[in-house]
């Protein structure tokens, strides 16, 4: 690897800071009791408890998933804690009442919390490690009928909904972490755009985990009814640990007919450092239900944390006419391993998935695609197209690919494309030729590479990213 | 052509390099004026490709020997990017294709740093898409190539085009063609030697890395070097390629020592 | 020793295992194999590599050993023989049917492994049973604890079949299982076309168990046409395992008509820079077949090349798997590979399950791979209903023009043609 490369990998994680707050931080540990806890402490009512315990009990049966291309050692479930919250002084009633160190700590990380910030035009829910502490643009929304609040408040406002939705989409029992998370979920988002409303600004939830060993579990619900169609982003950091802290959410989206849900998420986790200590497992559950006719989830990624990633955001189409999408980057670097994905599974008619995976390797990291697309028998006229590109810098590194595509029905059609590329000393030369020097032609390909991927992304997020890939490459390449 | 006032632009004395350890290169000579035009010809492996990449800087060879100055200048302390920079031009033989990086946008980075260096303005977007169309033309080249990935999928052709294209945006002093003949049809070729043609001028200069002739019936030398082993064994006037189309190279070095060492066109 | 397997259905068909006579390789190597069946235990639709396959229908079925070998005629095998391979073995129910076969001997050497074994210990020793790795597949061990006999094709240095050698493994009675054998080793600069036929002279359910080893050396050249056209009723299961050197050069060519269910693993392995591997396949199904192919391409040295086509057609309520993987070792540079999955769906019930792989450890690689599934294109059949053709004429050629692209390659005339009169017939029906 020439030295243009070599410097471009390796630039310090940016958001590795510990906020010094107070927090209430439970014991480590997992029982039943706990579960009793959590609930207790956000005075839930006895059918969430009876969620979680259900949850508890079906995990409990339950053995983590092997299959995924990733290695670590077992997890000791004992020794997380499961709740842990900066200690409030009194209940807030406005923004600014919040802790001055939280607000310190979120505009270092660039999060706008007060709504006059220049990023106006985007709500925000801030969870910090197990809870909520912040929503912005709440009022604001609510005139046009939406709601945007923290999942534990929305229990108690809009039980309805959530007894309804919760779980809709990924069963308790769906996997092993889905079912940890539906046991020990502390906060997350909820949002529900009702019929017919376009919301008028971009949601999003910016997740922290500050206390060392505390675990974050959130979960995020997001229903758009008919005609609703609404843009949401999540973003998320962590402190530098030498350990390594477990991350499993949960994320349910439901789009009933003709509605529109955009999810984006830039994943910044902290991914341990040029030799693979510490860093977030980011074992995460997402899926959309396309239940409505001509309704559309489409899921935008770009990956760049974690020590592990396991996630496959996936849409199941349902509703005649439905479309999938997914558009992911992920780039691994050092020791970083990521096993991620989609699935679009095809139900009703006519309905159409595109898949745009890009994985970009360097160091010794081993970074797969995984994906399904399976057609079932009623899907008649069923589309996919999908199309995973990979790129290695330096030859330490993995990249692979594992498409699995199913079709039950004639009339589907399936296309996948698969490619690898690479940057290496004769595109660097011919750059060079040019006048060009090598940050800048590195820069340019992997723009040119995860082109896709990043002009589906809003605005900011897009700058962000291109930013972020720049900072985690630099030092690799050359 | 040869001129009374001409600067010189390059000055190659001694050059040895190395690929892998093996010594490619073994004492070259040339000297380059401006106004010139140069086909350097010579059998397959004798080094004539080498010598165009060390010239531009290529980081898997190694220079073990001689000097090179760039109008004046000592070429080998300039980074590959710096030599573009200076005015130094090489037309690969086989372009690199860079998936994902619209053309457009490849072109107009290069135009723009090489203008930078040059203490000159850069130009926006839209300024640049009309001086590109214009320079196009000139390669009858189709306009919709500019939203296409840098030399992806395009046809041999089209990619020794985008080549000249380069050398017509970026003015160079000295462009060193490699090869730009090969794989091209005859009426790919004439529009790629009238290119040329059209640059040259009695500032610069271009010197041709050809296995054959034909080129140098579209673009007329001033001096044909034959190189061998690594050496530029023979130097003559543009007969020298036609001899070398009726006899082949063998009879060349059935001599050797003959013209050994003094190769140099001054 | 024997141990007994707690799997059932292996253990059943073990105890009709003649124990290894002595210590000669092949014994040991048998006893490695018996051992090694006692440890593992049929696979399921949880294991990863059988996710799409149960072999609930295979284990059903109890199996024997074949008792008496059938005794067949010229007569009999006239319908599958080759006019253009003269030299041919042929193997009823996996036993060696001498009567039937034409051996050759010298450069190019083919012969019953048990016949050759005097001569050849030594090779056989070395080579049986090395690239067809049995420690975690319970099928290969098993096919290996009853090897005693097989085909061989030993390939002198710089040595050319002139004509292709035809391997012929018939199947004859029911409720039996056999074992079939090959071991093709192509000595440096060799060349050859192998015809591996595995066919039926009985609509019955039997299980054919069969293991193949390709070794080529450097530079050498293997046409591989391995044709599996097992009755109806019939199980197959079968591992190709091929390494190829230097400059060697193999084209394997599986086309898979036959069989309620079967399986074929192939894994191509680059042992040396710059060998080249060439994989075409085609499976054809209808009824409530089963085809599963599992391929692996194995790249661990530069330069190598790869370049593979695998087809499924797939009619009324069958099955098509296919799982490609493709792997770039760690220092395998300037690899080139690509890969293509083609399916084609004729019926509502019909399903196929792809899986096109790609695990790259190299950076300087040039891999793809591609994967489409759906029906014959809309515009084909309309452009030749414009030309005339009905509807059903149109469909059944643009599928036969779909399966017939991988039996183009096939270098042996008679066989091609009769494998192009099967798909006609099928897409006929369909």
């Amino acid at each position: 690897m020439s030295s243009v490369l070599q410097n471009l990998v390796n630039k310090p994680y940016e958001h590795g800071f510990v906020t010094d707050i107070e927090s209430d931080t439970a014991a480590k540990g997992l029982s039943e009791d706990t579960i009793r806890m959590i609930s207790g402490k956000k005075k839930e009512p006895q059918w969430l408890l009876d969620f979680r315990l259900k949850a508890y009990q079906r995990w409990l049966t339950m053995t983590p998933p092997q299959w995924p291309n990733v290695k670590y050692p077992p997890i000791d479930f004992q020794a997380i804690s499961y709740y842990s919250a900066p200690k409030a002084k009194k209940k807030l009633a406005s923004m600014d009442e919040v802790d001055p160190e939280l607000l310190k700590t979120f505009e270092k990380l660039g999060v706008p919390m007060n709504e006059r910030a220049k990023l106006a035009g985007v709500a925000v829910d801030v969870i910090f490690d197990s809870v909520s502490v912040a929503t912005t643009y709440k009022a604001k929304l609510a005139e046009v009928g939406i709601i945007f609040c923290s999942i534990s408040e929305a229990v108690h406002e809009h039980p309805e909904l959530i007894k309804k939705y919760l779980g809709s989409v990924v069963p308790i029992g769906d996997n092993f972490y889905a079912a940890l998370n539906s046991a020990v979920f502390t906060d997350g988002s909820f949002c529900f755009i009702p019929k017919g409303v376009k919301c008028p600004m971009d949601l999003s939830t910016y997740f922290r985990i500050n206390t060392e060993e505390s675990g974050q579990f959130e979960r995020t619900l997001i229903i758009a009814e008919d005609g609703a169609s609404v843009s949401y982003l999540e973003g998320c950091t962590a402190p530098k640990f030498d350990t390594n802290q477990l991350h499993a959410a949960v994320v349910e989206l439901v789009a009933l007919d003709n509605a529109d849900i955009k999810y984006s998420t830039v994943q910044n986790w902290y991914a341990g450092d040029e030799n693979g200590v510490g860093g977030i497992y980011n074992f995460v559950t997402k899926r959309g239900l396309c239940k409505g006719i001509n309704s559309r989830i489409s899921w935008t990624q770009v990956e760049t944390g974690s020590a592990i990633t396991w996630k496959y955001p996936s849409c199941i189409l349902r509703g005649e006419n439905s479309v999938g999408e997914f558009y992911s980057v992920a780039l691994t670097n050092h020791y970083q391993q990521a096993d991620t994905g989609t699935k679009m599974i095809h139900l009703g008619k006519n309905t159409r998935s595109k898949i745009v995976a890009k994985g970009i390797s360097a160091g010794h990291s081993n970074n797969s695609y995984r994906g399904l697309v399976r057609i079932a028998p009623s899907a008649t006229g069923a589309r996919n197209y999908s199309q995973c590109d990979s790129m290695l810098i330096g030859d330490q590194c993995g990249a692979n690919t594992f498409p699995y595509i199913q079709v039950s029905n004639p009339g589907a059609k399936v296309e996948h494309e698969a490619s690898t590329s690479k940057i290496g000393e004769d595109q660097l030369f011919y750059f060079a030729q040019r006048g060009i020097g090598g940050e800048e032609a590195v820069s340019m390909i992997i723009n040119g590479f995860c082109k896709d991927v990043f002009q589906q992304l809003p605005m900011e997020f897009a700058v962000e990213a291109t930013k972020l890939l720049g900072v985690k490459l630099e030092g690799s390449v050359g | 052509m040869i001129r009374e006032d001409s600067k010189t632009l390059l000055e190659v004395r001694g050059l040895r390099a190395t690929v892998n350890g093996i010594e490619i290169l073994k004492g070259m000579d040339l000297t380059v004026k401006s106004g010139e035009v140069h086909a350097i010809m010579g059998p397959n492996g004798s080094g004539k490709s080498t010598f165009a990449k060390v010239l531009a800087g290529h980081p898997a060879y190694v220079v073990t020997g001689g000097t090179v100055l760039f109008e004046g200048k000592d070429l080998f302390v300039l980074a590959p990017e710096a030599r573009a920079r200076a005015g130094l031009f090489l037309g690969f033989q086989y372009p690199i294709e860079i998936p994902g990086v619209a053309n457009s946008q490849f072109l107009r980075l290069a135009y723009n740093t090489v203008q930078t260096g040059r203490g000159r303005d850069e130009l926006d977007p839209l300024e640049f898409d009309d001086f590109v169309r214009e320079k196009m033309k000139l390669l009858e080249m189709n306009p919709d190539f500019l939203d296409r990935s840098v030399n992806e999928g395009f046809s041999g052709g089209e990619k020794k085009r985008n080549e000249i294209l380069q050398m017509a945006l970026l003015e160079p002093r000295v462009a060193i063609l490699d090869e730009t003949d090969s794989g091209l049809d005859i009426d790919a070729l004439r529009i790629v030697a009238g290119g040329v043609n059209q640059l040259a001028n009695k500032d610069n200069a271009v010197v041709l890395v050809t296995h054959y002739q034909r080129l140098l019936n579209y673009i007329e030398p001033d001096y044909v070097h034959v190189t061998e082993a690594g050496r530029i064994i023979k130097t003559g006037p543009k007969a020298l390629a036609l001899e070398l189309e009726s006899r082949g190279y063998d009879w060349l070095s059935e001599k050797p020592g003959a013209e050994h060492g003094a190769g140099a066109a001054a | 020793m024997m141990k007994v397997a707690d799997n059932k259905f292996l253990a059943d068909l073990l105890a009709g295992h003649v124990p290894a006579d002595g210590g000669d390789a092949l014994g040991r190597l048998r006893a490695r194999a018996v051992e090694r069946v006692g440890a593992l235990t049929v696979p399921t639709t949880r294991d990863e590599d059988w996710r799409f396959t149960d072999l609930a229908p295979l284990t059903r079925i109890s199996y024997q050993p074949v008792r008496a070998a059938t005794a067949l005629t010229a007569a009999d095998i006239a319908p599958f023989v080759l006019t253009e391979a003269p030299a041919r073995l042929v193997f009823v129910d996996g036993i060696y049917a001498p009567q039937l076969s034409t051996p050759a001997s010298g450069a190019v050497l083919l012969s019953s492994l048990a016949a050759a074994l005097p001569a050849q210990s030594a090779l056989v020793e070395n080579e049986l049973g090395r690239m067809a790795a049995f420690e975690n597949n319970a099928f290969t061990a098993l096919n290996t604890a009853f090897v005693n006999d097989g085909a061989l094709v030993l390939l002198a240095r710089g040595a050319t079949a002139a004509q292709p050698l035809h391997l012929l493994f018939i199947a004859t009675q029911k409720e039996v299982a056999g074992y079939p054998r090959c071991l093709v080793v192509a000595a440096a600069g060799s060349s050859a076309t192998v015809i591996e036929d595995y066919v039926a002279l009985t609509p019955d359910a039997y299980l054919t168990n069969a293991v193949g080893e390709f070794v080529l050396a450097d530079d050498a050249r293997l046409n591989h046409v391995r044709v599996q056209r097992e009755s109806a009723a019939g199980f197959h299961i079968g591992h190709t395992a091929v390494s190829i050197a230097h400059g060697s050069r193999y084209h394997g060519i599986n086309i898979g008509f036959g069989a309620r269910l079967s399986r074929h693993n192939v894994e191509v392995v680059q042992t040396a820079e710059g060998g080249e591997c060439e994989l075409g396949g085609l499976a054809m199904v209808d009824g409530s077949q089963l085809a599963d192919t599992h391929t692996t391409i194995d790249h661990t040295k530069p330069h190598g090349a790869s370049r593979q086509q695998h087809k499924c057609i797939v009619g009324g309520s069958a099955r098509a798997v296919f799982n490609g993987r493709i792997v770039v070792r760690q220092g395998a540079q300037l690899t080139n590979s690509s890969q293509s999955s083609r399916n084609l769906l004729l019926s509502d019930r019909a399903r196929i399950d792809t899986k096109p792989q790609l695990e790259i450890f190299a950076d300087d690689v040039k891999c793809a791979h591609g994967a489409t599934v759906g029906q014959l294109d809309a515009d084909e059949v309309f452009y030749l209903k414009s030309r005339g053709l009905s509807e059903a004429t149109a469909r059944s050629l643009l599928t036969y023009a779909f399966g017939a692209e991988i039996l183009r390659d096939i270098p042996v005339a008679s066989l091609r043609q009769r494998l192009e009169q099967t798909v006609l017939a099928r897409t006929e029906i369909a």
